[in-house]
C-alpha cells in the first residue's frame, strides 16, 4: 500500500470525525452554546481564566499534548504489522480519542472550570479525588521513565544528537535573557536563537559526542540519564522564564519546521510500504490485544491530553462553541502525526529483520532515520537530516519531562511536607523525584516500561471518561458514546497492565532476573500493580455513581397514568 | 472578499504559531505575577479571609490601590486546586 494512501485516509477520517460525529455531539448532545458565558469570560483573573482566541489555543492545545508519544508508539507497534496499527489508530482516534480530550474540556468549562480533584470529588466520591491523585503521581512516573529512556537510547545511538541538544539549551537560555532581560525584538531573539540551535545540528554531524567525550562514556546509559535528568532538575528549579519555557519556545520551531517538511517529503516521495501488514498475534512484547492498544498511546488516545484539556485549556475557551476545535480538532491533527511516524516506520527498511535490528536500539534512530529520508528530498544531507530528526525525538521527549519533574517536585511537597518539612524544599523534592525517574530509566527495559507508560496513560483516559460518563448522566443527557469507549479502555489498560506486570514480576519472583533487572522489574510491576488497584477502587466508585444517577432520574420521572 | 479570506487565514497561521511557541510563557509570566501580588496581598489584607498579619492601619492605607484586585484575589485563594493545576 502507498503511505500517500494512508495519509489520504487519515484526512478524510478527520473530516469524517470532526464534520459530522463530532459536530453531532457538540450541537445535539452537549448542546454548545455561543450565548453561555464561560469560566473564562465569568470568571476572568487575566491569569487562568482568560479569554483566548481559539486559533491560539488550537496552537496552545497542539503544543501542549504532541509530545514524543504519537511517534515513538506507532514506531513500536508496526511488529503486529501496520494494518492493526493503522486501524486502531484511525478507530482510536474517531470513537475515542476525540471524545476524551473535547468532552474533558467541556465538562470542565461547564463546572465553573474545575480540575480532575474537583469534578472527581463533585461527580464520584471523595475517596475517588485521593485515588486519582495518586493515580497521577505514579502515571508521571512512567512518563518519566518512559521519556527518559528515549532520550538515553537516542543520545547513545546517535552521536550528533547530543551537540544539538547542548545548543538548544544555549540557545534557550539565551532566548530567555534576551526576552526578559535584555526587552530585546521577538523577531530578532527568535531568528538568532533558532539558528543558535540549527548551527548545533550540523555541528552535532561534525563533532560527535564519541569524538569529543570517547565512545565508553558517549555509550554510557547511566551518563546521558543523569545529563537528562540535570536538565530536568534546572528545568524544575530555576524560574520557568529563565530555562524551561525559552527552550521550550525555540524547539517548537525546530519540531513544527521538522514535521511540515517532512510531511511535504512524504508527499514528494510517497513510498510504499515494504514491511508487513500483518505479522502475528502474538509477539515478544506481547499479544496484539491488548498490548498494542496501548503501545499505541496518544495517537488513538491519552490520558495526558484530559489533564491539559480540564486544567488549562477549558479555562481560557472563550466561547463554548470553541471546545470542538481545539479539544476534537487538535486530537486529529495529533492523529495525522501518528500515522506520519507509522509510515516512517513501515516505509524505511526493506525487510523486518533491518527493522528489527534498528528497533532494538530504541525508537529514536528509527525517527531520525525517517526524517532523514523525508527531509532529503528537499535537499537536505542525510547526515544533518539524521542529527536534525534525532534532536527532534530528543525535544519531544524532554519537554515533557521537565514539566513533569517539576510537577512531581510539587506533589512531593504536597504529599509528604507534612511528614517532614525538608520536603517542601524544592531541590529535595525535585532530586526525590529525579531519582525515581533515573533508577525507571537505568534498571527497565525500554518495551515494557513503554507499555506500562502506555497502559497507565489510556487508564488515566478511561478515567477520564468514567468522569464525563458521570457528569452526563447527572445532567441526563445521552451517555452512550462516553461509556461504551470507557469500558473498552477500561478493559484493555487493566488487561495490558496485569499482563505486563504480572511478566515482570514472575521473573523476579522465579529468580530469572538479578542485578539491575530485578530492581526494574520490581519497581515497574509493583507500580503496574498499584495502579490496577487504584483504577479497579475509582472504577467501583465510578459505577456506584453510575447507579445512583440513575436512581436519580429514576426517581424525578413522573409516575405513569 | 477574496483578500480579506486572505488576511484572516494568515492571521489564523500567525495566532496558531504564538499558540504553540509563546502561548504558555505568557500564562507562566503572568501567573508568576498574580502569586507575588496576590502573596502580598495576602499579608496585607489577610484578614479578608480571616488571616489577620499586619496592622488594620497600615492595611487601611493600601486598601484604595488594591480594591480593584480584591474580588479576584478572594476567588483565587479560596478555589479548590489539585495537583493537576500545576500542570497546565
Amino acid at each position: 500500500m502507498n503511505s500517500v494512501y494512508v495519509l489520504i485516509l487519515g484526512f478524510i477520517i478527520a473530516i469524517l470525525g470532526y464534520r459530522v460525529y463530532a459536530k453531532y455531539i457538540d450541537s445535539k448532545v452537549m448542546k454548545a452554546d455561543s450565548k453561555r458565558a464561560t469560566p473564562a469570560t465569568m470568571y476572568m483573573d487575566g491569569v487562568e481564566f482568560m479569554p483566548t482566541n481559539k486559533n491560539i489555543l488550537f496552537g496552545y492545545q497542539f503544543k501542549s499534548i504532541a509530545g514524543a508519544a504519537p511517534i515513538i508508539g506507532p514506531i513500536i507497534a508496526i511488529q503486529w504489522g501496520w494494518l492493526p496499527a493503522l486501524i486502531w489508530i484511525l478507530g482510536g482516534a474517531l470513537f475515542i480519542g476525540w471524545v476524551q480530550d473535547y468532552s474533558s474540556a467541556m465538562i470542565a468549562m461547564r463546572s465553573d472550570g474545575a480540575s480532575f480533584g474537583g469534578l472527581s470529588h463533585k461527580l464520584i466520591s471523595p475517596r475517588a479525588r485521593i485515588i486519582l491523585l495518586s493515580f497521577i503521581y505514579f502515571y508521571l512516573l512512567l512518563i518519566a521513565g518512559a521519556f527518559g529512556n528515549v532520550v538515553v537510547s537516542t543520545a547513545i545511538g546517535l552521536k550528533a544528537s547530543p551537540m544539538a541538544w547542548l545548543f538548544l539549551t544555549i540557545g534557550g537560555i539565551l532566548a530567555g535573557q534576551m526576552i526578559y532581560r535584555w526587552k530585546k525584538d521577538i523577531i530578532l531573539t527568535t531568528v538568532v536563537t533558532v539558528l543558535i540551535a540549527m548551527s548545533g545540528i550540523w555541528l552535532g554531524t561534525i563533532a560527535p559526542s564519541n569524538a569529543i567525550v570517547g565512545d565508553a562514556l558517549s555509550n554510557s546509559r547511566p551518563l546521558w540519564a543523569i545529563v537528562a535528568f540535570v536538565f530536568c532538575y534546572f528545568a524544575a528549579v530555576l524560574p520557568i522564564w529563565r530555562f524551561a519555557l525559552p527552550i521550550n519556545y525555540v524547539a517548537s520551531y525546530i519540531v513544527f519546521l521538522g514535521l511540515l517538511f517532512g510531511i511535504v517529503g512524504i508527499f514528494v516521495l510517497h513510498p510504499d510500504f515494504t514491511l508487513p501488514a500483518y505479522t502475528d498475534f502474538s509477539i515478544k512484547i506481547g499479544p496484539l490485544w491488548p498490548i498494542m492498544f496501548v503501545t499505541i498511546a496518544c495517537g488513538a488516545i491519552s490520558g495526558w491530553h484530559s489533564i491539559v484539556s480540564s486544567s488549562g485549556t477549558a479555562r481560557q475557551l472563550e466561547n463554548e462553541l470553541d471546545a470542538r476545535p481545539v479539544g476534537g480538532g487538535v486530537m486529529f491533527v495529533e492523529m495525522m502525526l501518528a500515522l506520519f511516524a507509522l509510515i516512517i516506520a513501515g516505509t524505511l527498511y526493506a525487510s523486518p529483520a533491518e527493522y528489527g535490528a534498528a528497533i532494538a536500539k530504541g525508537p529514536g534512530g528509527v525517527f531520525a532515520a525517517g526524517v532523514s529520508k523525508f527531509l532529503g528530498v528537499l535537499g537536505m544531507p542525510a547526515d544533518i537530516g539524521r542529527a536534525y530528526g534525532s534532536v527532534m525525538m530528543i525535544v519531544l521527549a524532554i519537554t515533557i519531562m521537565q514539566l513533569v519533574i517539576r510537577f512531581m517536585r510539587i506533589s512531593t511537597s504536597e504529599l509528604l511536607g507534612d511528614i517532614s518539612p525538608i520536603f517542601k524544599n524544592a531541590h529535595v523534592g525535585t532530586v526525590v523525584a529525579s531519582l525515581l525517574g533515573i533508577t525507571v530509566v537505568l534498571t527497565g527495559w525500554w518495551q515494557y516500561l513503554w507499555v506500562l507508560f502506555g497502559g497507565a496513560n489510556q487508564l488515566m483516559a478511561s478515567l477520564a471518561l468514567m468522569l464525563v460518563t458521570a457528569y452526563l448522566m447527572s445532567e441526563g443527557k445521552s451517555y452512550a458514546w462516553a461509556f461504551y469507549p470507557m469500558i473498552f479502555m477500561f478493559i484493555t489498560t487493566i488487561a495490558a497492565l496485569l499482563f505486563t506486570s504480572y511478566n515482570l514480576l514472575s521473573k523476579v519472583l522465579s529468580g530469572a532476573v538479578t542485578g539491575e533487572a530485578l530492581i526494574g522489574n520490581t519497581l515497574m510491576g509493583v507500580v503496574g500493580f498499584f495502579l490496577v488497584i487504584a483504577a479497579i477502587i475509582l472504577g467501583i466508585e465510578g459505577f456506584k455513581a453510575f447507579n445512583r444517577y440513575k436512581k436519580l432520574r429514576l426517581a424525578a420521572k413522573p409516575a405513569s397514568a | 472578499m477574496s483578500e480579506e479570506k486572505k488576511g484572516g487565514f494568515f492571521q489564523a497561521i500567525k495566532e496558531f504559531a504564538y499558540g504553540v511557541a509563546a502561548h504558555d510563557s505568557a500564562r507562566f509570566a503572568l501567573k508568576t505575577r498574580a502569586s507575588m501580588e496576590h502573596l502580598f496581598i495576602l499579608i496585607t489584607m489577610g484578614d479578608m479571609l480571616g488571616v489577620p498579619i499586619l496592622p488594620p492601619y497600615y492595611s487601611l492605607r493600601l486598601l484604595p490601590y488594591v480594591v480593584p484586585q480584591i474580588s479576584t484575589w478572594k476567588r483565587r485563594m479560596l478555589r479548590e486546586k489539585d495537583l493537576t493545576d500545576a500542570l497546565a
